[in-house]
């Protein structure tokens, strides 16, 4: 084994590591606390003033409905706050379609590309905005690739070392919800699953519901053994629309100083 | 390998995805066996013992003469009947177009190009170096993740992450280094387009305002990872500045050991004699 397998072997979310950066630093009045995100290094959220809330869970868990009832919370009560979603740079669009029109992609090749949409939204948005002390939510996160791309079959070790820039949640929603219960709202609303999102490029199965069936059983698997290790919020995605939501909204304030982000004008009263 | 292990690698047919997704325990042997032929971690469904071919990597500056090489030993390996498949960066059907795009508007970021290129690096690896290697094809790689990790490295990009991105490539049989000074890459960059491009002068690092300047800085930090690199994974360094036939004798030379070509003699076609001055 050469260094660069020990290197691999030995990698780990939490390890510290070396850093370079190439740029000058800022200068800034507060510059003592903060310190520049590096590439490939995690980034603790005491490093920037911002907070960042997501939400992570099966397809049909919910999770969606109650982000954006989240965020219309927030908007009405004026907070400063900005809205991203999974696989949604524009950067990146063109070749996640291609790929996917065209069946190209592979376990690998599928995690990277939602690594490189991340990558792209984290640099220039999501960073930025914690930067410059903004509530950021998050509709999916690295979670999602953890859960998705494990139960593709890749290696954790390397999904976490992937996604080692990413800045750390303030808090992290999972909306746990049985699988019949998910499959079942998502196979109802829907004409068609796609190839992909029905997980057919694994094989499971020749028949795409039931092929979807035992892609989410995995990921919710994968999901479950985040649990612990990654201090998720878990809630129960059966539970009425609104009185999740108000459980949702109650542990946001509890955990975020909100007022931080609130209106200037309300915060010097 | 051992013997028993490749015999053992050829009964088992490719495990069915539904295996491939949550793999058994394995056995120290089969984990050593992975360190020889990935960097740390095996690529997702592949079985190395199907691989006959020969990976080849063609490592160097801008301006080494990598391609040049690239394409005589493709002719001569040709005439000695051995099938030769090439790669090289942005040449992949999923994001090769999508990188020169971004390049184009230069409206990216470092650690997004960095995953782009790794996307257009295991899209080539999985479909086009691998499919080659499994029909013992002679594959011929103009740069690797060698220059990938160089060019995010001297960008403040961890060096750790970048093996550990890696870890699922192949490791080549053989990687040759072909060494030339920044001035002489400069040299021959701009003869070949009259221009040096924003990318090859490093000018995204704002190191100077100086284009040769510029230029030379960046090339030379890429070559310092080189330096860095070369003993850990055993490159073969050549003087990329001697003549073209002189390279490509040590070339052939090395090429016809591992392949057991004796005779090594080769003058070009016609069509390529241009290339050998």
């Amino acid at each position: 084994m050469t260094d660069y397998a020990q290197n691999a072997a030995s990698l780990q979310l939490s390890q510290p590591m070396e850093i370079q950066d190439t740029t000058p630093k800022p200068v800034r009045a507060d510059a003592s606390k903060t310190t520049l995100p590096q590439p490939g290094r995690p980034v603790p959220s005491r490093a920037y003033p911002g907070a960042l809330i997501v939400v992570e869970g099966t397809d049909g868990s919910g999770k969606s409905t109650q982000l954006y009832l989240l965020k219309r919370w927030l908007e009405i009560g004026g907070y400063r706050l900005h809205f991203t979603e999974w696989n949604s740079s524009p950067l990146v669009k063109s070749a996640t379609r291609r790929g996917k029109q065209k069946r190209l992609l592979t376990p690998t090749t599928f995690s990277l590309l939602h690594a490189s949409d991340f990558a792209d939204r984290c640099e220039r948005q999501i960073m930025p905005l914690l930067q410059g002390d903004y509530l950021v939510l998050a509709d999916r996160y690295i979670y999602t690739a953890f859960a998705r791309d494990a139960a593709r079959g890749c290696a954790q070790r390397w999904l976490r070392n992937l996604y080692r820039f990413a800045p750390v949640p303030d808090i992290t929603f999972y909306f746990r919800t049985p699988l019949d219960i998910a499959v079942h709202r998502i196979l109802s609303g829907r004409p068609k699953l796609k190839y992909y999102e029905a997980g057919m490029d694994m094989g499971l199965s020749y028949e795409r519901a039931e092929s979807f069936r035992l892609f989410q059983a995995r990921i919710l698997e994968e999901y479950d053994k985040m649990v612990d290790t990654d201090n998720f919020v878990v809630l129960d995605g059966t539970l009425p629309v609104n009185k999740l939501q108000k459980q949702m909204r109650d542990i946001v304030a509890s955990k975020i100083d909100l007022k931080r982000f609130a209106p200037r004008s309300q915060e010097q009263e | 390998m051992a013997d028993q292990d490749k015999e053992k690698d050829k009964s088992n047919p490719p495990a069915p995805a539904a295996e491939a997704a949550a793999p058994a325990a394995k056995t120290p042997a089969s984990e050593q066996e992975d360190a020889q032929n990935f960097f740390g971690e095996p690529l997702v469904g592949l079985d190395p013992g199907e691989l006959n071919g020969t990976l080849i990597v063609m490592e160097g500056l801008d301006g080494s003469g990598r391609s040049t090489q690239i394409a005589l030993l493709q002719e001569w390996l040709e005439s000695e009947g051995f099938a030769v498949q090439t790669s090289g960066l942005r040449r992949s059907n999923l994001v090769g177009r999508d990188i020169d795009e971004l390049l184009a508007k230069n409206a990216v970021t470092r650690l997004t190009l960095a995953l782009m290129y790794a996307t257009d690096f295991f899209d080539q690896l999985e479909h086009r170096i691998v499919p080659a290697l499994r029909s013992g094809t002679v594959v011929l790689a103009d740069r690797f993740i060698f220059t990938l990790i160089a060019r995010s490295v001297v960008r403040g990009i961890n060096r750790d992450y970048l093996t550990g991105l890696y870890a699922m490539a192949l490791r080549p049989h053989l990687t040759f280094w072909l060494n030339v000074r920044p001035e002489t890459a400069f040299a021959r960059e701009f003869k070949k387009a009259q221009a040096i491009s924003y990318w090859e002068a490093g000018r995204d690092m704002s190191l100077s305002h100086d284009l040769y300047w510029s230029f030379v800085r960046y090339q030379t930090m890429i070559k310092r990872e080189f330096e860095v690199m070369a003993k850990k994974n055993s490159f073969i360094e050549l003087d990329g500045e001697s003549s073209v036939s002189a390279v490509n004798k040590q070339l052939r030379q090395y090429i016809g050991e591992h392949l057991g070509i004796r005779a090594t003699k080769y003058t070009p076609s016609s069509a390529l004699a241009h290339l050998w001055r």
